[in-house]
């Protein structure tokens, strides 16, 4: 009994850990699923999106001095809103940027898609560094969600609660936009058979542009998230891909659902393992990894595939 | 910047690598006497330093301190005659491209000496390659006990304090202050592990206790799961071994956590890139430091200044403990060389073995020596926090107090560290 009670605070924390998880693969998921193209500059994006917020939480204007007084006369709150609202806009218009360049490898071996993206996410990183330096650089909060709270005789911060929240709301919101809107038809039929909705008339190249606009400001926002836990560096989107790969395929690939699933069981194994048998909890994804994947191929809520018999 | 600075591409240096290693099996206790042989020609260093990595912001840091030495000698006509130059390659903060990149400096670019680390595991790669060489290696800044204990080579010299040296220096304060249960959280590689095994001798040998000790993983981005099992086992001390990117993380984490009030947390040691321009936040505990530019010692004001006009644009303003070992170090090698009256690596070897710095050259408090035994430099350890009354921005440290180099001596290291004789060390005379 002891030792479940003891386990109960580590579940606690997987199940949050696991959302951010989540958070952080559902824009890989969604270009994936539609673009079925691996966007290896999703991690640098991520890294960008941390660095839009910084800037529009405490934006260095040399140049203009009183518009960085105005700017910084706004309360700490209304900065962090704006840094949360805009920094994934902005870096969603950048993906758009990117999805543009990526017309030519379409319909061409998938490598030419990777080599674009990997090259995308080497210049994203180096221009990060050139543009805001190397050393880490820290987000300031407001003070509401800044500091710890006392549960059960155990400290919490205040902060990891409010992002579990808001990966919730997230993800909620992306599943009522998908499930619910006529576009989230479209994007759904698209990633079913894209070629079906060319044939209906929808233009598939702007179906394509904000999918990947879409799937590219989530990455950001994700960023935005995670920057007062993870410390913002130029390469930190390297921490961010790996799992969010791994999640996807393990939720199996276009699965919303999977994808939250697989974010909740890789943050429970990760969590616990970390408290129990700290060594192995980098290690425990991998092997959960392996341990579905060699007994369902297609990941636990992927479609059968026309091969599968 | 007068020195020449080359950058090595990762294949090349991988595929030379290949290459020369079929050279290596040759009979290399005679080689190198033709190795950049002749009157006055530049003597060319190589710089193993981290670009990249868990360690970049100190490879970087301690490149310029290496760099500025080299400067400032080549300023005055050089070494005994000889201008310095410099190639460089990043090593990553990993022990294979490490190797590697030693191994290339060393068979196609001739390097007279090697020069830097931060990453246990990679100066010590570095450092196997050069005593096959016969080439002197200064560990600049790693600080693993294993470098100058089971790792020591007749080639190698170790610059910074060791985990030991700065565990010793916080142990007993701490345990006075936050009580006798400690816990262990260590990174999982070789440093983490060699400065925990350190901690636990000096703990239990003061009547302390680990009630645990918990492995994290190199890369390690969440500690929350951690950093509840501390909680639920109310230590009154932990004592970390977690460096570089892993332990911003970490401390972030605690300080969200408000854990940092809560619990006495030791840090072996804080590196200045790792903290520079990051206020309080960036710091919790104690930890030792073998140098801080906020000492009233004789020195060190023009030490800044200089440091200051040759790096007018550097994001760092006044230099630090990983810069000060980079450069501290480059200068000894010159000294040493000029004290030999030649390059041979031997009577270097030698020279570097019977060093002893005055306390003013060094702006530390105490003489400096080089232990024979382990070719660790023994010097002043001084013990930090965060400085609530800073006199400026950059005065970041408050020295709580410092202890003489005999006091902090890792006396294991000695029985660990065999070098090898000088008979089985190559030997060469660039």
């Amino acid at each position: 009994m002891n030792f479940l009670l003891s386990l109960l605070p580590h579940l606690a924390n997987g199940i949050s850990l696991g959302l951010l998880f989540a958070l952080i693969a559902l824009g890989f998921m969604l270009i994936v699923g539609v673009m079925e193209t691996i966007n290896l500059a999703h991690g640098s994006l991520f890294a960008l999106g941390m660095y839009f917020a910084l800037f529009l939480v405490a934006p260095k204007l040399g140049m203009f001095p009183e518009l960085q007084a105005w700017y910084m006369a706004f309360s700490i709150e209304a900065r962090y809103l704006i840094a949360l609202v805009l920094a994934p806009v902005f870096v969603g218009l950048f993906g758009m940027l990117l999805e543009l360049c990526m017309r030519r490898t379409y319909g061409r071996d998938p490598l030419y898609g990777l080599l674009l993206t990997f090259g995308a996410a080497l210049v994203i990183e180096e221009a990060i560094r050139l543009t805001w330096g190397s050393s880490e650089q820290q987000l300031v909060l407001p003070q509401a969600i800044s500091g710890a709270f006392t549960v059960g005789g155990l400290l919490y911060s205040k902060y990891r609660l409010f992002a579990s929240g808001f990966a919730i709301l997230m993800i909620l919101l992306l599943w009522v936009f998908l499930q619910k809107t006529p576009f989230g038809a479209i994007i759904k039929a698209g990633a079913h058979d894209s070629e079906m909705v060319r044939a209906l008339g929808i233009n598939l190249s702007r179906l394509r542009l904000f999918v990947f606009g879409l799937g590219v400001a989530l990455a950001a926002i994700s960023g935005v998230v995670m920057a007062p836990i993870w410390g913002i560096r130029p390469h930190v989107g390297v921490d961010a891909v790996v799992p969010a790969f791994l999640i996807i395929v393990l939720g199996g690939v276009g699965s919303l659902w999977g994808a939250v699933i697989a974010g909740l069981m890789v943050g429970m194994v990760v969590g616990i393992t970390g408290a129990y048998a700290s060594e192995w909890s980098l290690m425990s994804m991998y092997l959960l990894f392996i341990a579905v994947v060699t007994f369902r191929s297609r990941g636990l809520f992927g479609k059968k595939s026309v091969l599968d018999v | 910047m007068t020195s020449t600075t080359t950058s090595v591409q990762r294949r090349r240096l991988i595929q030379g690598a290949g290459a020369t290693a079929l050279g290596f099996l040759g009979p290399w206790n005679v080689h190198r006497a033709w190795a950049q042989s002749g009157a006055k020609k530049p003597l060319l260093i190589g710089l193993s330093t981290d670009d990249t990595g868990p360690y970049a912001s100190s490879g970087q840091d301690e490149q310029r301190g290496i760099l500025m030495a080299i400067n400032e000698v080549n300023a005055r006509g050089g070494v005994l005659g000889r201008r310095i130059e410099t190639i460089h390659a990043d090593t990553g903060g990993d022990a294979v491209q490490a190797a590697a990149v030693a191994q290339t400096m060393l068979a196609q670019k001739e390097v007279a000496f090697l020069l830097g680390g931060v990453h246990s595991g990679a100066a010590n790669a570095i450092s196997q390659v050069a005593q096959k060489y016969g080439c002197i290696y200064f560990n600049t800044n790693s600080s693993s006990p294993s470098e100058a204990g089971k790792d020591c080579h007749r080639t190698k010299f170790v610059w910074d304090g060791n985990g030991t040296n700065f565990s010793t220096s916080v142990v007993k304060g701490a345990m006075t202050g936050f009580g006798r249960d400690w816990l262990l959280l260590t990174s999982d590689y070789q440093w983490g592990h060699n400065t925990a095994r350190g901690i636990r001798t000096l703990v239990e040998g003061n009547g302390g206790r680990i009630v645990e000790e918990m492995l994290v993983p190199q890369n390690t981005r969440d500690f929350s799961s951690q950093l509840q099992k501390i909680q639920q086992r109310k230590p009154g001390v932990i004592a970390t071994a977690v460096g570089g990117e892993d332990l911003k993380v970490l401390r972030e984490q605690v300080r969200k956590a408000g854990m940092d009030r809560s619990f006495g947390w030791i840090n072996n040691q804080q590196d200045w890139p790792d903290v520079y321009g990051l206020g309080r936040e960036a710091m919790f505990g104690i930890f030792g430091t073998t140098w801080y530019w906020g000492m009233r010692l004789p020195g060190i004001k023009e030490f800044v200044e200089r440091y200051q006009r040759a790096n007018p644009t550097y994001r760092i303003k006044v230099p630090g403990n990983v810069f000060y070992n980079g450069y501290m170090a480059t200068h000894e090698l010159f000294h040493a060389i000029e004290r030999a009256g030649t390059t041979h690596n031997l009577k270097v070897i030698k020279e570097l073995e019977n060093l002893r710095i005055p306390a003013a050259k060094r702006m530390q408090h105490e003489d400096a020596y080089m232990n024979p035994l382990t070719h660790q430099l023994q010097q002043n350890i001084y013990i930090a926090s965060y400085n609530s009354f800073p006199r400026e921005s950059d005065d970041i440290f408050h020295i709580l107090a410092r202890l003489r180099p005999d006091e902090v001596e890792d006396t294991s290291s000695v029985q660990q560290c065999k070098l090898e004789s000088f008979a089985a060390t190559p030997s060469y005379e660039p």
